[in-house]
């Protein structure tokens, strides 16, 4: 063949293809529903530490107890519970006749092996267990019972985050030897891109960190609604313009929810696009260092406290978010509305530093307020223009978020402010308690006012070992009480998620604020419903 | 000195560059500040477990030590895991590297196709409008981020006309055609997917045009300036006036010469795609190699760190060579001039 035909054949074949691809990008017309996220995404429960993670857990997996919409825990794979009378023991007794996606049944041993998994392989998720757990044993079939070394409260709320696995998938695919003994690698390589759930959406495809497929199980053992899409595809995160435009093509049904107030404010102007907005239970914080001067004495925060100006800082960048000033937003359960949190006031923002140690010698501390991403730094300019009006002078610095991790380690190196949020592992205020002001988190990127405070310490494990749920809740308002009175941070707004998503062809009970507001559960698809046929008519097709 | 001897003083001196490489990159990425093993784990898992992570990737051991392990493991083809997909590297660079690949060859064939027939162009009509446009163009295509062309193509092309899909290699959800390869064009292609084949192209094109624009520019205005210059050459009147047909004389004779230049940054722009891909491939999704390496330097991924920037360092190796034979084979100067030094 001379090189006038090749040139031909090519041509020709590329033109079929172009034409061809018409047919693909027309077909697809399914119930689908395209997340976008920000991936890496583990499918492996033991491994899973991230949003994007909680999400398709939660989808592919079933869990002991699920969240209702007042974040209660309900019977889910575990009909009920009980609890011994010393907070040690908790059976758990299971729903007969729940298949996994290879047709296996879950049973008691599936419950033990995944617990034993998670709290050996001591990944994603596993640090709510892995100090408290003793020992699971199966009692009979359908019976397991957890043996904890420490009365834990909480623990039946921490299990919104275990997901049971297939034992015998998980053993049928081990990799020997591994690093953990008899278990070789305990499945983790099989479970990269394969899924061993019994949860509402089975494992189709997963090209890691680019696209994760999900099918609906036709006959999924619980309740799922009749146009919960047929197909959860979750796709890489992507820059604003590109977001735009496949939100205004019909291509994604939901964004991620990391874009600044100004996309989201053009994405909502495109026709059908709506943006969810819910408290996550998170808080956004500026964490005070407690332990370095100027700011270890409680007069000095609590002037810079009452020197902040909220209304300013929500007005112009949160403006679709109330205000806290508490360490624990209003939508959090345990949250207790009767304590006074701090307000703009100049006047007692120079009288309180007036009683400070430091105040005779201003000029010669500088508070750095440290920001690594730019809405910090915004606020960190408006903290320090509030400041300067009672004479505390400040400087700002940028670091990056691995500076950060590394360098919070370290209580002399950790600046006197940062900005950052942080999100609860439970749903309720002893969550957020735990990880942002007890001691264990003193050293972590979580918490930089380097508390180490015993009585608080000791006041939050006595709250959270209380198994009544009621009860538990109540004796949350001493320690808000107590952090408030000590002005350990700055508190400024609740953390919410904000995302647009397609209101014109899709019904998510989350995103318009009467669904699960939980990290994962919040964006389960069986509880999403989608249209096809109304996408079309969009698209005018 | 023979051809093979000058390949083979190339090919050692290129494995050098690469050791060298190697042992940078290795130490750059560990004074980077950040734990990767806390990275990896969360702020909130146990000291314990962030210990035995960081003891598994042998982060506790002397520097040195790590490099030796490292890249003795690397020659067996062995690159560590990453911390970021939690998955052999080598699996990552299967999955995202051909991807990159791909991109990379179709901006090289636009480039290479439309650098030279617009250079040709424009060198064989000087000074005419032909001239002055190809000269504009590509003064516009080198000034301008391949990251700007990728953002203005998307909201021409597939936000407002709507022609052109937004991003991803494939439109999502749709079937992949079996991997063979890891290009999903030329998969597609040996399996007789035409259907997967056309959305393969149709998601290629936009991202690959992008990229190609400021080489176009480049390879244009070399390619021009050669031609314009052969064309006052004796040889090219003596041809003319022996009477060959000027399509001949100009394909034959004005054109092969006239490459040389643009062949030799040809190669180099070729490499200098990978790095450019980042930003479009931000842009249009593309699952690739250069978005991939930039997540493993944000998180501090330290194996694939090093994995990407070594193949990277590979590819910019291979692709000096394959210029250096290809001059060599367009210029029988320097072919006969390698044999005259025996």
């Amino acid at each position: 063949m001379n090189s006038k035909r090749w040139v031909l054949l090519v041509t020709v074949v590329v033109c079929i293809g172009l034409l061809s691809g018409l047919t693909v990008m027309a077909a697809g017309e399914e119930s689908q529903l395209r997340i976008m996220v920000a991936f890496p995404t583990h499918i492996d429960p033991a491994v899973g530490n991230s949003y994007s993670c909680c999400r398709a857990l939660t989808m592919i997996h079933d869990q002991l107890v699920y969240p209702d919409t007042s974040l209660t825990p309900q019977p889910h794979a575990a009909t009920d519970w009980e609890v011994s009378s010393d907070g040690l023991e908790w059976t758990f007794h299971l729903r007969p006749g729940i298949q996994f996606h290879n047709g296996n049944e879950l049973t008691s041993e599936d419950v033990k092996f995944s617990m034993d998994r998670f709290v050996t392989i001591a990944e994603g998720y596993s640090y709510l267990f892995t100090d408290t757990i003793e020992e699971t044993e199966v009692v009979d079939k359908y019976t397991v019972k957890f043996h904890l070394n420490t009365p834990y409260g909480v623990f039946v709320t921490a299990l919104f985050k275990f997901h049971i696995i297939n034992k015998d998938a998980v053993m049928e695919n081990l990799v020997t030897p591994g690093p953990y003994g008899e278990y070789g690698d305990y499945g983790r390589e099989w479970l990269t891109t394969n899924d061993a759930g019994s949860g509402p959406y089975d494992v189709v495809d997963y090209q890691v960190s680019e696209l994760l497929t999900m099918k609906k199980v036709e006959d999924y053992w619980g309740e799922i609604r009749p146009r919960a899409p047929m197909r959860v595809l979750m796709v890489p995160w992507a820059q604003s313009a590109t977001v735009r435009t496949m939100m205004a093509r019909r291509e994604l049904e939901m964004s991620d929810q990391w874009q600044p107030l100004e996309v989201l404010a053009g994405l909502d102007t495109i026709e059908g696009v709506e943006i969810g907005r819910f408290p996550t239970g998170g808080v956004f914080d500026m964490m005070v260092h407690n332990r370095k001067p100027p700011t270890d004495d409680i007069h000095f925060r609590k002037a810079m406290c009452y020197a902040t100006d909220y209304e300013t800082i929500a007005n112009d960048i949160f403006p679709e978010l109330p205000i806290t000033a508490n360490p624990i937003p209003p939508q959090v359960a345990g949250y207790n509305p009767n304590i006074q949190g701090y307000y703009f006031d100049l006047d007692k923002a120079r009288e309180e530093l007036q009683k400070s140690k430091y105040y005779d010698h201003l000029d010669e501390y500088v508070v750095e307020l440290a920001w690594e991403i730019p809405v910090k730094e915004r606020i960190s300019l408006l903290l320090q223009s509030d400041f300067a009006k009672i004479g505390i002078k400040t400087k700002i610095v940028k670091y990056t978020y691995n500076w950060f991790l590394q360098n919070m380690s370290d209580m002399d190196v950790s600046p006197h402010i940062i900005g950052m949020s942080v999100n609860s592992d439970f749903s309720e205020a002893g969550g957020l308690y735990k990880v942002r002001y007890a001691s264990a988190a003193a050293n972590t990127v979580l918490q930089n006012e380097w508390l180490l405070d015993p009585v608080f310490d000791q006041m939050l494990t006595d709250s959270l070992a209380i198994a009544d749920q009621e009860e538990r809740l109540a004796s949350y308002s001493p320690l808000q009480q107590y952090l408030v009175d000590r002005a350990t941070s700055l508190w400024l707004v609740p953390e919410y998620y904000q995302g647009a998503y397609q209101a014109a062809y899709m019904d998510w009970p989350t995103g318009q604020g009467e669904g699960i507001r939980f990290l994962g559960y919040d964006t389960d698809a069986r509880w999403i419903e989608v249209y096809p046929e109304k996408r079309a008519e969009l698209l005018g097709q | 000195m023979s051809m093979l001897k000058f390949l083979g003083k190339r090919l050692a001196l290129s494995l050098l560059a690469l050791f060298g490489l190697s042992i940078l990159i290795f130490i750059i990425a560990r004074v980077l500040p950040g734990d990767p093993a806390r990275m990896a784990l969360s702020a909130r898992a146990p000291d314990w477990a962030v210990e035995r992570l960081r003891e598994q990737m042998g982060f506790d051991k002397p520097i040195y030590t790590q490099y030796y392990f490292w890249i003795s493991n690397a020659v067996r083809g062995d690159l560590g895991d990453s911390l970021y997909t939690r998955r052999a590297v080598v699996e990552d660079i299967k999955q995202f590297l051909p991807a990159t690949v791909e991109l990379a060859l179709f901006a090289a064939i636009i480039m290479a196709f439309f650098g030279i027939l617009l250079g040709a162009l424009a060198g064989r009509y000087k000074n005419t409008w032909l001239d002055n446009g190809v000269r504009s163009l590509a003064y516009l295509g080198v000034c301008t981020p391949p990251f700007v062309f990728a953002i203005l193509f998307m909201l021409l092309f597939s936000y407002t006309l709507r022609v052109l899909p937004t991003g991803g290699r494939m439109t999502a959800g749709a079937l992949r055609p079996p991997p063979i390869t890891g290009l999903l064009s030329l998969d597609a292609l040996i399996t007789g997917n035409f259907a997967a084949l056309g959305d393969v192209l149709q998601h290629l094109l936009l991202p690959a045009l992008s990229l190609a624009l400021g080489g176009i520019g480049q390879e244009s205005r070399l390619t021009r300036a050669s031609i314009s210059d052969n064309l006052r050459k004796e040889y090219i009147a003596s041809a003319r006036g022996f009477g060959i047909p000027n399509w001949l004389v100009t394909l034959k004779f004005l054109l092969k010469p006239s490459l040389i230049p643009t062949v030799s940054i040809l190669g180099l722009d070729i490499a200098v795609l990978f790095s450019n891909a980042f930003l479009v491939e931000l842009v249009f999704n593309w699952p690739g190699f250069s978005k991939y390496g930039i997540n493993a330097m944000l998180r501090k991924d330290l194996n694939a760190l090093s994995a990407v920037v070594l193949i990277l360092g590979m590819v910019f190796v291979i692709a000096n060579i394959l210029v250096d034979v290809t001059v060599a084979w367009l210029d029988p100067r320097i072919r006969l001039g390698v044999e005259r030094q025996k």
